[in-house]
C-alpha cells in the first residue's frame, strides 16, 4: 500500500473517530467499537465533502487538496472532543468475568468466524474485481469516474439541456439527478490510488460493512444490552447474505443508507432512553445526511422526521396532530390531490391515480396482485435474508411486553411500520411492482430498514436472560441492568 | 417413570424424524409412491457420446474435452432409442476437473420436433455426480432421441477469452421415479453453486438453472416450527423451555443456513480468484466479462481521438445492457443514449451516433440519412468496423 492510500485511509478515519468522539465523549460500554463504527463511516463521508468543497478544479489530486482542509478539522473537533471529555470519569470499568459454557464459546467461535470469513471472501472479492454490479457502473461510478479521468468537476444535467450545452460544458446520463457524495468519495480514494482502479475505489464498501457492524454492536451495549445477546445479534445482522452481498459486490448506495439509518435509529434511540443530546445531534447528522446518498434517503428522513418529531410532542399534543394530519387526509382526497415536499426529491404530488415525483416520474396508483408473490418470495423463500423475516414476528410478539413498558420501542416500531408500509404501497399499488416482480428493487430497498428492524428485535430482547435460556444452570449472565459498563 | 421419559423422548425423535422427511419430502417434490431406488437406470458412458462442436478423445468409458468450437461452445450429444421422458425423471451427470469458468447446458430433441432443440442451464458439475429433477425441465416430454451436454463461458461473470479449460465427462445417467433420486436433486439444488450473476445485488434465488427445488428458507422455517411445536407437546414443556428450545433451534437453523450460503459465498469467489488472481490491475481491467464491448468502446476511442473538436456521442444498440456498458467505457468521453434524445432536436454541429450490434436504427444511402425511431437524421458514415459504425452530420467540422 502507497504512502498516499494509508493516508487516505487513515486521515478520513481519524476525522470521522474525532466528530464522533465531539458528540459521545463518555467511555460507557460498548465505546470503542461504536466510535470506530460511527467514526469510519462519518470520516469516508467526510473524505466525501472535502473532496467536494476543495478539490473540483483539480480531481486528480483530489487528496492533495482536500487532506489538509480534513487534517484540519481532524485537529479542531479532536479538540473539541478533548475538550468534551474533560471532567467526566477516566478510564472504564471491566465487566465481572462470566463463567463461560462451553456451548457458547462454540456458538461465539461460529459467528465469529463466520463474519470474519465472509469478510475475507468480501475484502477479495472487491479488490480483485472490476466494477461489477449494473448500476454501480452504470449509475454510481458515471459521475466520479469521469470527473476524475477528465481532471476536473463538470455538472450532469438532463438530457435536453445536455443537447444545447457544448461538448466541453456538461454531461448528462440516466442517473444524472442522483446525489455526488459516493462519487466525490470514490474520487478521494481514486487520487489516493493514482489512477481510475476500481477494486481500490470500491473499498470503502469492505469499510462500511465493517463499521456498520462495529456501530450496531457498540450502541446496542451502550443501549444496555449484555455482550452474548449483542455479539448474537451482530452475528444475526452480519451474516444476512443480502448485506453480504452490497459488501462483496461493492458499488451500489443501499449498504450505505442501510448504515446510516441504522445509525440515526441507534442515535436516536439513545437519545430517548437516556436524554443524551449528543446522542439526537448524531441521529440528526445521520438522518439529515441519508437524501445525499440516494434518492430514497428523501423518503426515509421525512419517515424518520416525521415519527421522531412525533415522539417530542406531548400526550395532547399528539392527538392534535393525528387530527390534523387526519384532516389533511381527508381534504386532499376530497381535493383529490395531495403535494408533499420531499428534501431531494422535489414537490411530490400525489393524485387518486398516480404520484408524481420530479426526479423519478410518474407512478399510477392501482392494485398489483402479482406482485404480493415477489414480495413474499422474496422475505419468506428465497435466500436474501435467512430467517430475520420468520424470526421477526415470532420475537416481536413473544416480547410484547417490552413495547408496553419502553415508548422508545413503541416509536421504533411505528417508524418500521410505516416504512414497511410505504414499501408495500410502492410496491403493490404503484408502477414500481415491477420492481419486486423482477426482484431488481424490492430486496434493495428493504435492506435499508433491515439493521433498524434488527436493532428493535436486539432491544426487545434486552432484558432476556440469555444464559438461562439456554441453559438454566448458568451463571453470571449480564443483564441490561447490571453496572458497570466495559470498552468492548 | 424412567420408561415413560425413554418412550416420550423415542416419540419425540420419531415425530420430529417424520416432519421433517414429509416437509423435505414436499421440498424435492417426492412421489411418495415410488419406490426407495429407482427401478430402471440408464447408465450412458461419456465415450459413447459424439462430439459435435469442440474436440475431445475418449478415456477409457469417459470423453476428454480439450478444445472449444469457434463460437465458444462444446457438444457432446447421444442419439437415444426412443426413450420416453415420464419414465425418467431424474438425469445424474458426472464431470472431472469441470472448470468453474464454464456453465453446463443440457441438449435434447424430442422425436416430435426433430428441429427443434432444447437447451436449459443445469446446475455446475462439481465433484461427483449431480442429479437434476427433469419432471420440472421445460419441454421434457413424450420420446427423447437425443440427449447432450453443452458449455460455454459463464454468462454475465467471466471472460470468453479465459474460460476454456480441458475437463473429463465420466457419464449421465436417467433414473425412473425414486425417493433416492428426488432427495439426490434436491441435495443437488440446495448444496450446489451459483455463480454471480447481475441480479445477485438485488435478489439471491431467481438463478439460470432450470428445474430447481424450492428455497430452503421456507421448509427449513417450516420444519423448524413444527418439530418445536411437536416436542413441546409430546414432553410438556413449560413456556421458559419453549422459549429456550426455541431460540436454540432457531440459531441452530440460522447458523446451518449461513453454513450452507457460505459455502456457496465460497464456490462464487473460488470463480473470482480463477479469473483475476495473480494478475495486475492492467491486466484485471482487460478481463471484463464483456470483452467485445471494451473492445467496441476501444475503436471509438481511437477514432474519436483522431477529431480536432469535442462531440456528443449518441449512442445506441438493441440491448439496453450493451448501450449503458459502452457509455461507461467510453468514459470520460462524453456519451449517452439515442433512446432518450426521442422527441429532442439534436445539434448537428457537434454530434455523432455511434451504433452498435443495433438493428433498430438504418442507414439509407440514398437519403444519406440516418432512419429509425420515427426520426431521420441527415447523416454521413464516417466509421465502421464490424458490427460498430459512427455516423456524423453531413458537412460539419470534425
Amino acid at each position: 500500500m502507497s504512502l498516499a492510500l494509508l493516508l487516505a485511509w487513515l486521515l478520513p478515519l481519524a476525522a470521522g473517530v474525532a466528530t464522533y468522539a465531539v458528540f459521545n465523549p463518555r467511555r460507557e460500554a460498548g465505546w470503542i467499537a461504536a466510535t470506530l463504527g460511527y467514526g469510519s463511516v462519518f470520516g469516508m463521508l467526510l473524505a466525501a465533502a472535502a473532496t467536494a468543497l476543495f478539490a473540483r478544479a483539480d480531481t486528480a489530486h483530489a487528496l492533495l487538496h482536500a487532506a489538509p482542509w480534513l487534517a484540519l478539522l481532524t485537529a479542531v473537533v479532536g479538540t473539541l472532543g478533548w475538550w468534551r471529555r474533560r471532567g467526566l470519569p477516566g478510564g472504564t470499568a471491566h465487566e465481572h468475568s462470566q463463567i463461560v459454557d462451553k456451548w457458547k464459546i462454540i456458538f461465539i467461535t461460529i459467528a465469529i468466524t463466520s463474519l470474519a470469513w465472509r469478510g475475507w471472501i468480501g475484502l477479495r472479492e472487491i479488490l480483485l474485481r472490476p466494477t461489477f454490479p449494473w448500476d454501480a457502473w452504470d449509475a454510481w461510478a458515471v459521475k466520479s469516474k469521469t470527473w476524475f479521468l477528465l481532471g476536473h468537476y463538470l455538472p450532469f444535467v438532463s438530457m435536453r439541456d445536455w443537447l444545447v450545452h457544448l461538448p466541453a460544458a456538461a454531461f448528462t446520463g440516466p442517473a444524472w439527478t442522483y446525489p455526488a457524495a459516493l462519487g466525490w468519495m470514490q474520487i478521494w480514494f481514486a487520487s489516493a490510488a493514482g489512477g481510475w482502479i476500481e477494486p481500490l475505489v470500491n473499498l470503502p464498501w469492505f469499510a462500511l460493512w465493517v463499521g456498520l457492524l462495529a456501530a450496531h454492536y457498540g450502541q446496542w451495549r451502550a443501549l444496555g444490552l449484555a455482550r452474548m445477546p449483542s455479539l448474537i445479534f451482530v452475528y444475526l445482522l452480519g451474516s444476512l447474505p443480502l448485506l453480504t452481498t452490497h459488501m462483496a459486490l461493492a458499488g451500489y448506495a443501499d449498504l450505505w443508507i442501510a448504515a446510516l439509518f441504522g445509525m440515526a435509529v441507534l442515535a436516536w434511540l439513545r437519545w430517548l432512553e437516556q436524554r443524551d443530546r449528543s446522542q439526537l445531534a448524531l441521529a440528526v447528522l445521520c438522518a439529515v445526511s441519508l437524501p445525499l446518498l440516494k434518492l430514497e434517503g428523501a423518503v426515509w428522513l421525512l419517515l424518520f422526521a416525521g415519527i421522531a418529531g412525533f415522539g417530542l410532542l406531548p400526550r395532547r399534543g399528539r392527538r392534535y396532530v393525528i387530527a390534523v394530519l387526519l384532516a389533511l387526509l381527508i381534504l386532499s382526497m376530497a381535493v383529490g390531490k395531495l403535494v408533499l415536499p420531499l428534501f431531494g426529491l422535489g414537490w411530490v404530488n400525489i393524485v387518486p391515480h398516480e404520484v408524481d415525483v420530479p426526479v423519478i416520474g410518474k407512478l399510477a396508483i392501482a392494485w398489483h396482485g402479482g406482485a404480493l408473490n415477489g414480495v413474499l418470495r422474496s422475505l419468506f423463500a428465497q435466500s436474501n435474508w435467512n430467517l430475520l423475516w420468520w424470526l421477526a414476528p415470532i420475537i416481536l410478539f413473544w416480547r410484547w411486553r417490552e413495547w408496553r413498558e419502553h415508548r422508545s420501542l413503541r416509536l421504533l416500531a411505528s417508524l418500521l411500520l410505516v416504512s414497511i408500509g410505504f414499501l408495500l404501497f410502492l410496491f403493490l399499488l404503484t408502477d414500481a411492482a415491477r420492481w419486486a416482480e423482477s426482484y431488481t428493487a424490492i430486496n434493495r430497498l428493504i435492506m435499508h430498514i433491515v439493521p433498524a428492524l434488527v436493532t428493535l428485535l436486539a432491544m426487545s430482547c434486552r432484558n432476556v436472560d440469555f444464559g438461562h435460556l439456554f441453559k438454566p444452570t448458568v451463571h453470571g449472565t449480564a443483564r441490561a441492568s447490571d453496572p458497570p459498563p466495559d470498552p468492548a | 417413570m424412567m420408561r415413560r421419559v425413554i418412550r416420550d423422548r423415542v416419540i419425540c425423535v420419531l415425530a420430529v424424524a417424520a416432519i421433517w422427511t414429509l416437509v423435505l419430502g414436499f421440498a424435492a417434490d417426492v412421489r411418495w409412491s415410488a419406490p426407495f431406488a429407482p427401478h430402471q437406470r440408464m447408465h450412458m458412458n461419456a465415450s459413447a457420446f459424439h462430439v459435435v462442436m469442440g474436440a475431445g478423445v475418449e478415456d477409457d468409458t469417459a470423453l476428454r474435452i480439450g478444445a472449444i468450437g469457434d463460437d465458444g461452445n462444446a457438444l457432446q450429444s447421444i442419439a437415444l432409442d426412443s426413450v420416453r421422458a415420464e419414465d425418467f425423471t431424474v438425469l445424474r451427470y458426472r464431470f472431472d476437473g469441470f472448470p468453474r469458468t464454464l456453465e453446463l447446458s443440457l441438449v435434447f430433441r424430442r422425436a416430435d420436433a426433430p428441429d427443434d432443440v432444447q437447451v436449459v442451464t443445469v446446475p455446475w458439475p462439481g465433484k461427483g455426480w449431480r442429479s437434476l429433477n427433469m419432471s420440472h425441465v421445460p419441454g421434457w416430454h413424450g420420446q427423447i432421441t437425443e440427449l447432450g451436454f453443452a458449455e460455454n463461458a459463464t454468462p454475465q461473470v467471466v471472460p470468453e477469452s479465459v474460460a476454456f479449460r480441458p475437463f473429463r465427462f465420466d457419464g449421465a445417467e436417467l433414473w425412473s421415479p425414486s425417493w433416492r433420486g428426488s432427495f439426490a436433486a434436491l441435495y443437488t439444488s440446495w448444496f450446489g453453486y451459483t455463480p454471480w450473476a447481475l441480479l445477485s445485488i438485488s435478489a439471491l434465488g431467481p438463478q439460470r438453472e432450470v428445474a430447481q427445488a424450492p428455497p430452503p428458507v421456507p421448509f427449513v422455517a417450516l420444519a423448524g416450527i413444527l418439530s418445536l411445536l411437536a416436542v413441546a407437546l409430546i414432553l410438556h414443556w413449560s413456556r421458559a423451555q419453549m422459549l429456550g428450545g426455541f431460540a436454540i433451534a432457531f440459531l441452530g437453523l440460522w447458523v446451518a443456513l449461513d453454513l450452507r450460503w457460505l459455502d456457496d459465498l465460497h464456490a462464487k469467489h473460488e470463480l473470482t480468484e480463477d479469473v483475476y488472481a495473480d494478475k495486475s490491475w492492467d491486466e484485471r481491467a482487460r478481463l471484463l466479462p464483456d470483452q467485445d464491448i471494451a473492445q467496441a468502446a476501444e475503436q471509438v476511442r481511437v477514432f474519436v481521438s483522431t477529431l480536432t473538436v469535442p462531440h456528443h456521442l449518441l449512442v445506441a444498440s438493441d440491448e439496453k445492457y450493451t448501450f449503458l456498458r459502452l457509455i461507461y467505457l467510453l468514459l470520460p468521453l462524453n456519451a449517452a443514449p439515442l433512446e432518450q434524445a426521442a422527441g429532442m432536436r439534436v445539434p448537428p454541429r457537434d454530434t455523432l451516433f455511434v451504433l452498435y450490434r443495433d438493428t433498430q436504427w438504418r442507414y439509407d444511402e440514398k437519403r444519406s440519412a440516418l432512419l429509425g425511431d420515427n426520426r431521420a437524421y441527415p447523416v454521413e458514415p464516417i466509421f465502421e468496423s464490424g458490427e460498430m459504425h459512427i455516423y456524423g452530420f453531413r458537412g460539419t467540422r470534425r
